[in-house]
């Protein structure tokens, strides 16, 4: 974290964030059309379409027919309640729960490639709640219990593996913290101990738990609860559950600007300024909210608005290899190392890392990322030296100075974010999309996010201990 | 069995006939020649399965029979996919079938086959989710299905390699076009490298005809003659930004597998093409084969493919490939011309192999070998690496390199199309043209290396592109999905996957790919690839074009984690005085990349030991940078929250150092040594995150500040003295006056000790005793401690490790950064309100802290000395501090130890600040029991002589 933002960029961004005052009444329109907007859905599908199931699969076979579309591709209107920028996890499941829980469903979720492009579909889709601090247990968990029943909530197999979770220890110091976080996990109810190499051994044969290792484990915390879960699939499910309800996904529609009035910057942006709509490559939209759910351009797209968000964007690599028959039995994290893996059904070892050391738009991936990713992996498991990495990939994070999102209300009227989610924002989509159509629809910032307004940063108050989502550990 | 489908010699073969190898396959043994690679040495014993596929296990044979073969995955010994059409046969290898139970000829999960209808793709999505508690057990069955090989996990890593180059010119690809580029740039004077994916130069001249094989043999010469470096059996797999290239050597004389990472002024990319199936129904059976596969295996490995075949041409290989059949006496029963029109619909058969052919005019022709020329694929991988978006030609059915990049070029058929002269010609120009442009960035780069004389003329102009581009023959577009084939061999995702898929809304080409998994095998689309879009493009009536391609992604070819890693070096760093504490008893113990002595047997004794008498510990560990310039105040007070710029010559400093949020980074004492020289020492476990850090303000920051730092934490052995008799002992030993007027707390003398000069001594003292460190020329660490071993034998001088350290250091109420500080710690939670000056100019991490002191300090944290009611309870580190009778977590313990000097557990802790006071009463949740204990907060941090009067002693 130390070289997120040297000089310029930290000190000066709160500097300029001052006097941001938290704008109040701005959806006075919107949260008195919820109920009624559920009754006047544009572009509503007429029938319920049918359900995903086995029956449905096999009279399909018979009858060579295909499935409905996952979502409609309708024509891109001229005006909605809600625009949603960007069609990850986080703007679809926003859409999602605006139409599910608050009857909020004229709302156009829009993406200038294809819905899961940027990081939904390019994280390495580990979920899990053993997190350091109270507060990130508790947001976590209801990510966790989101993801837990969404096969169910959303009717599409989100093939969620609840195998296990491990966090090695190398060290002394880091078992101490390991330990640490299974103390506050177990008076949390949260399934976590901190467990030997031994038991280590046990539970993933593959790792090499010998003491002559040059980073031998010292032990680990073990979640068991914690998983994988098919990414694209969350992607798909919370797209077709919007879509069911009337939510419009345009695809290939970028947004170019966003229009302002009233504010004290140019054309009517910035601080005091109220949305009217977006300017994107199919047309003009207007809506009254605008709402980021961008990573990677979350500056980009803010700056439209005149808004200045505190946040580098760094890329993060990931990689996967060919695949061979299942022996990783559970989700393996080295902090110290660097590196995370899993292995698919399909068979495949599913690498990360940890964030490139510096800010790029880049995500191309780099040669030495793969090299100190495999040195690290046969370091851990010196078993795989023959199998041959087949794809290298990178997704951009947007960082904060405090390693916590950004959520909320803006001091432009009608403009909000889900940004800056660093390198967790997949882990964070259901809960954050649950609480930001709350936000929206109730025009108060929920408690679950009241740390992460973006007025922290001019308050100086950077979540930390009261962060619900830091994960600087 | 005897290699029944071996061919008479043939006159381009690549077998040694006098060199004949035995191995095993699926337990039989068989054998094939030297020169063979394990597919041709399999085909010419007349072996016609060599897998099964992922999803339906359908029965595979040879399909281009080279490494990009989707069919050709086989186990050999503890190796896991290796590709049978590219790996060469060695002598005694065990070869087995891939993914497949309980035999490679009787598969159960053949019947996948059966229900296929209902196994679309991307069927897991919508089925297996009632009961959700079965899932768990759904989800192992579908892991049986993964394909690939196995993994032996006793296995341990072989040799492996690295190497860096800089050569001017790097041309992938070694055909004739790939070689006439190389032999051109070395003739320019350019030292060029040369890398061909197989294991011979030649490219498909190799199974051409004699003259075809003639050219390649006279262009090799060449190659040799002009001194390019020549690596075959090697693979350009990715070209990353700056022109940062790598080849993944497999052919190294005793690497398992060598990684080059070349710096190559300009990339020449010559891969040639990739012959493109076909799709139809039946085009993954046993005996169908691409033309290129059939070419091969007669002139180059001498098998005979088939006895009766169809050839389907849409293409002069094709064409060539029906001529070479007839004359190595394979019955062609018909060559249906795609232009003309004419098509094939269906390859019927067996379970084993295709037995008839069916004409789109209904007619069926009894065929075991149906031969496929549907056209090529240009591997533009690099080209997309570098930046390169590649169009689409409908006349010549295949992409184009769109953009002309200034160093990377290419040539051959990727570029285009020509007899053997144009293309030659063409590389020859491309070969000048890379010299060219290598010599003007070598100009380049030159001038803006700092060199004591500047590179004085100009740089040369770039050279124009003055090539004459190659032409483009026509090829006739044979895609279709009508009938339903077979597109993603690796994937099982047929024509029909893809329609229905696309009909359901995955109609981009990623999501296309992401819902079927088509093109995401070990090919990574270069089969696969444009047949997707092809179909995609006709359910969405578009054009191909319209559609686009999906990212081509490094690597171009698979690469081992082996050769990735390299050579794994592990340095194991020791103190020079290691061999002591070896021969006396330690009890090591890891911290970081440091093996230390955690203690000698007795860490109570040591403790007791050094407050009582004197104990010497090796803290040699300890980070040291030294810091030289006029400007080292400046940047020791902005790293420090406290001042620095009135530390005299010879006085130390205790320092903490923050992040720019505030949050405590490192912390240690630093001495000024002379007007402009100072000695830094941080946490063991700090010291290369803060030279990085002092590197990074400076040079990113402070690039006019004179500060000159070297690290010097292994120049210097570090030794820390004592206890009561510290002085006696160390007074032995030097002349330096150490009394406590000439030498007081927290200053630092120089000279000589033990007869070493040059050794820095400081008086300070993390234990809370009287005691010196000393700093000596590591050469002479040994030397010095076993001297004070030695002279202090009278005085009961001991050796004190890590434990005892940390027992001390708790007693005295230090904190550890890391252990009693963690992320999220605020320099203004430490205790120690007194190092933060906000009357600084500036420093790291201010601003936060001077927000945190004005309204935060209710809410953050302390760090404070803890002691639990009952004197014998020692809490495990991580105990949480709860509200009394709840389970709200308040704070932790972060240290705790029994403490042999007070006879009882201390602890230090971060408790809120409203329980910070001392006096305060806990409640603790004991581990790992969950018993609920009592604990009162100290007035100080320290539990032992808080006033400081040993140390100053």
């Amino acid at each position: 974290m130390a070289n997120l933002s040297i000089g310029e960029g930290f000190i000066f961004t709160l500097l300029r964030l001052r006097n941001y005052v938290e704008p109040m009444g701005l959806l006075n329109d919107v949260a008195s059309r919820g109920a009624s907007g559920a009754k006047k859905i544009v572009g509503s599908r007429g029938s319920k379409p049918p359900r995903y199931s086995a029956a449905g699969l096999i009279a399909k076979g018979l009858r060579g027919e295909s499935w409905p579309r996952v979502w409609r591709d309708v024509p891109l209107r001229s005006a909605y309640d809600v625009i949603i920028v960007g069609g990850g996890v986080h703007g679809l499941a926003t859409a999602y729960y605006l139409a599910t829980n608050h009857g909020i469903t004229n709302v156009a979720v829009l993406d200038k490639a294809y819905l899961g492009s940027g990081g939904s579909g390019r994280n390495t889709a580990i979920v899990r709640s053993n997190y350091l601090t109270p507060e990130g247990v508790a947001f976590y968990d209801r990510s966790l219990a989101l993801y837990n029943s969404m096969t169910d909530d959303l009717n599409i197999n989100v093939m969620f593996s609840e195998r296990g979770h491990l966090t090695l220890a190398h060290s002394d110091s880091a078992l101490r913290t390991m330990h640490w976080r299974a103390e506050v996990n177990k008076l949390q109810n949260i399934d976590s101990s901190v467990i030997d190499p031994q038991q280590v051994k046990e539970i993933v044969p593959s790792l090499n738990v010998s003491s002559d290792a040059h980073h031998p484990i010292a032990g680990a915390l073990y979640h068991p609860p914690g998983g994988i879960i098919r990414h694209d699939a969350v992607v798909w499910g919370y797209a077709r559950g919007a879509d069911h309800h009337g939510v419009e996904m345009h695809q290939k529609t970028e947004v170019l600007d966003i229009v302002c009035t009233g504010g004290e910057g140019p054309d009517g942006k910035g601080r005091g300024g109220k949305v009217t709509g977006v300017r994107t490559n199919r047309g003009d939209v207007s809506a009254p909210i605008v709402v980021n759910c961008t990573a990677g351009w979350a500056t980009l797209i803010s700056d439209m608005a005149g808004v200045r968000l505190p946040i580098t964007t760094q890329p993060l690599q990931a990689a996967v290899t060919e695949p061979v028959k299942v022996f990783l039995p559970a989700v393996v994290v080295s902090g110290s190392l660097h590196v995370y893996v899993s292995q698919t059904d399909r068979g495949e070892l599913v690498f990360g890392a940890a964030v490139d050391p510096f800010t790029n738009y880049n995500v191309r991936g780099s040669l030495d990322f793969t090299e100190g990713l495999a040195g690290h992996i046969l370091e851990l498991m010196p078993g795989v030296s023959k199998m041959r990495l087949l794809r290298q990939w990178a997704g951009l994070c947007d960082m904060t100075p405090d390693y916590s999102p950004v959520m909320g209300f803006t001091p432009v009227d009608g403009f909000l974010c889900d940004v800056g989610w660093g390198t967790y924002g997949f882990k964070a989509g259901p809960v954050a999309g649950e609480q930001m159509a709350e936000c929206i629809a109730t025009q108060r910032t929920p408690k679950l996010i009241e740390a992460f307004k973006l007025g922290r940063f001019e308050a100086g108050r950077l979540v930390g201990e009261k962060g619900a989502a830091a994960v600087g550990h | 069995m005897t290699q029944s489908h071996r061919l008479n010699p043939q006159p381009g073969e690549v077998i040694d006939r006098s060199a004949p190898l035995n191995f095993t396959w699926n337990g039989k043994r068989l054998t094939g020649f030297q020169g063979d690679t394990i597919a041709s040495a399999l085909m010419a014993n007349g072996v016609e399965v060599v897998s099964r596929s992922m999803k339906y296990h359908r029965p595979r044979g040879y399909m281009t029979a080279d490494f990009w073969d989707p069919n050709g995955f086989v186990q050999v010994g503890d190796e896991p996919n290796v590709r049978s059409g590219h790996r060469q046969l060695t002598s005694g290898i065990t070869v087995d079938p891939q993914n497949v139970w309980p035999s490679l000829d009787y598969d159960v999960k053949a019947a996948n086959g059966l229900v296929g209808r209902f196994l679309s793709a991307g069927f897991y999505y919508k089925t297996f989710m009632k009961p959700a508690a079965l899932w768990p057990a759904f989800e192992k069955v579908l892991a049986t299905f993964a394909p690939g090989g196995s993994v032996d996990l006793d296995s341990t890593p072989g040799y492996y390699d690295k190497r860096y180059s800089h050569p001017d010119v790097l041309v992938a690809g070694g055909g004739p076009a790939g070689m006439a580029a190389a032999i051109a740039a070395a003739e320019s004077g350019a030292r060029v490298m040369l890398v061909e994916h197989e294991h011979q130069l030649g490219g498909h001249l190799r199974w051409g005809s004699t003259a075809d094989q003639a050219s390649a043999r006279q262009l090799a010469e060449s190659v040799a003659a002009a001194g390019v470096e020549v690596l075959t059996d090697s693979t350009v797999t990715g070209r990353y930004e700056d022109s940062w290239v790598a080849v993944s050597q497999r052919s190294h004389a005793h690497a398992v597998e060598r990684l080059i990472k070349a710096r190559a002024k300009v990339l020449i990319v010559a891969p040639g093409l990739i012959e493109r199936p076909y799709v139809f129904a039946g085009n993954d059976k046993p005996g169908v084969m691409l033309s290129g596969a059939v070419r091969r295996s007669i002139a180059m490995y001498a098998t005979r493919p088939g006895s009766r075949a169809v050839v389907f041409s849409g293409n002069a290989d094709g064409d060539a490939a029906a001529i070479d059949l007839e004359r190595v006496g394979v019955d062609v029963a018909a060559v249906i011309d795609a232009r003309s029109g004419a098509n094939i619909v269906e390859a019927h058969g067996g379970a084993k192999r295709v037995s008839s052919v069916e004409l789109a005019d209904g007619s069926s022709i009894d065929a075991d070998l149906l031969v496929v020329a549907a056209g090529w694929t240009a591997p533009t991988s690099l080209l997309n690496m570098a930046g390169d978006r590649p169009v689409y030609d409908a006349s010549c059915a295949r992409f184009f390199p769109s953009a002309t990049i200034d160093n990377v070029l290419s040539c051959g058929g990727i570029a285009g199309d020509g007899n053997f002269d144009e293309i030659v010609a063409h590389a020859q120009a491309t070969g000048r043209l890379a010299a060219e442009r290598a010599a003007a960035v070598q100009h380049r780069l030159q001038a803006r290396t700092a060199r004591s004389a500047p590179v004085e003329f100009a740089e040369p102009a770039w050279p124009a592109d003055v090539r004459s581009p190659l032409g483009r023959d026509a090829h006739p577009e044979l895609f279709q999905s009508s009938t339903v084939g077979m597109v993603d061999f690796s994937e099982d995702v047929s024509s029909k996957d893809l329609v229905l898929a696309a009909k359901e809304g995955y109609d981009s080409v990623e999501l296309l790919k992401r819902f079927t998994t088509a093109t995401m095998g070990p090919s990574q689309g270069k089969l696969e690839t444009v047949n997707t879009v092809a179909v995609l493009a006709d359910a969405r009536g578009e054009t191909i074009e319209e559609v686009g391609t999906t990212v081509w992604r490094p690597p171009y070819a698979p690469i081992s984690l082996g050769g990735l890693a390299g050579r794994m070096f592990n340095p194991h760093r020791v103190s020079s005085i290691h061999p002591w504490h070896e021969s006396n008893g330690q009890i090591p113990i890891q911290v970081a990349a440091w093996e230390r002595p955690e203690h000698y047997g007795n860490p109570a004794g040591e403790v007791t030991n050094t407050r009582t008498n004197v104990g010497i510990i090796d803290v040699s560990p300890l980070g040291k940078l030294d810091l030289r310039g006029p400007d080292v105040p400046k940047l020791l007070n902005l790293l420090y929250t406290n001042k620095w710029s009135k530390l005299p010559i010879g006085g130390v400093r205790y320092g903490l150092m923050c992040a720019e949020d505030g949050v405590v980074l490192d912390d240690g004492v630093t001495g000024r040594l002379g007007e402009h020289h100072y000695l830094m020492t941080t946490t063991s476990s700090g010291a290369a995150r803060v030279w990085e850090w002092a590197e990074n303000w400076l040079q990113t920051e402070h690039p006019d500040w004179q500060v000159h730092i070297t690290p010097v934490t292994t120049a210097l052995s570090s030794i820390n003295i004592a206890g009561p008799k510290s002085r006696e002992l160390l007074s032995r030993l030097t002349s330096i006056d150490l009394s406590r007027e000439a030498f007081p707390y927290m200053t630092l003398r120089t000279g000589i000790v033990a007869g070493i000069d040059d050794c820095i001594m400081w008086r300070i003292g993390f234990t809370g005793e009287l005691s010196y460190e000393v700093h000596v020329p590591s050469g002479y660490g040994l030397h010095v401690w076993q001297a004070l071993i030695d002279a202090g034998a009278d005085l009961g001088v001991a050796p004190f490790g890590l434990e005892a350290q940390r027992i001390m250091r708790l007693e005295k109420g230090h904190f550890i950064v890391g252990q009693d500080t963690d992320g999220l710690t605020l320099a203004v939670s430490a205790g120690v309100a007194s190092l933060i000056k906000l009357d600084k100019d500036d420093f790291v991490g201010k601003t936060e802290l001077a927000w945190a002191l004005a309204d935060r300090m209710h809410e953050l944290p302390q760090v404070v000395a803890i002691q639990t009611a009952a004197p014998t309870v020692v809490p495990t580190e991580a105990t949480q501090i709860v509200r009394p009778g709840t389970n709200e977590i308040l704070g932790r313990i972060t240290s705790s130890r029994m403490s042999p000097t007070l006879g009882r557990s201390i602890c230090m802790g971060q408790v809120p600040s409203s329980l910070a006071a001392g006096g305060t009463a806990l409640e603790l949740v004991l581990v790992p029991d969950g018993r609920r204990v009592a604990a009162t907060v100290l007035d100080t941090h320290a539990h032992f002589d808080p006033e400081g009067a040993r140390l100053r002693a």
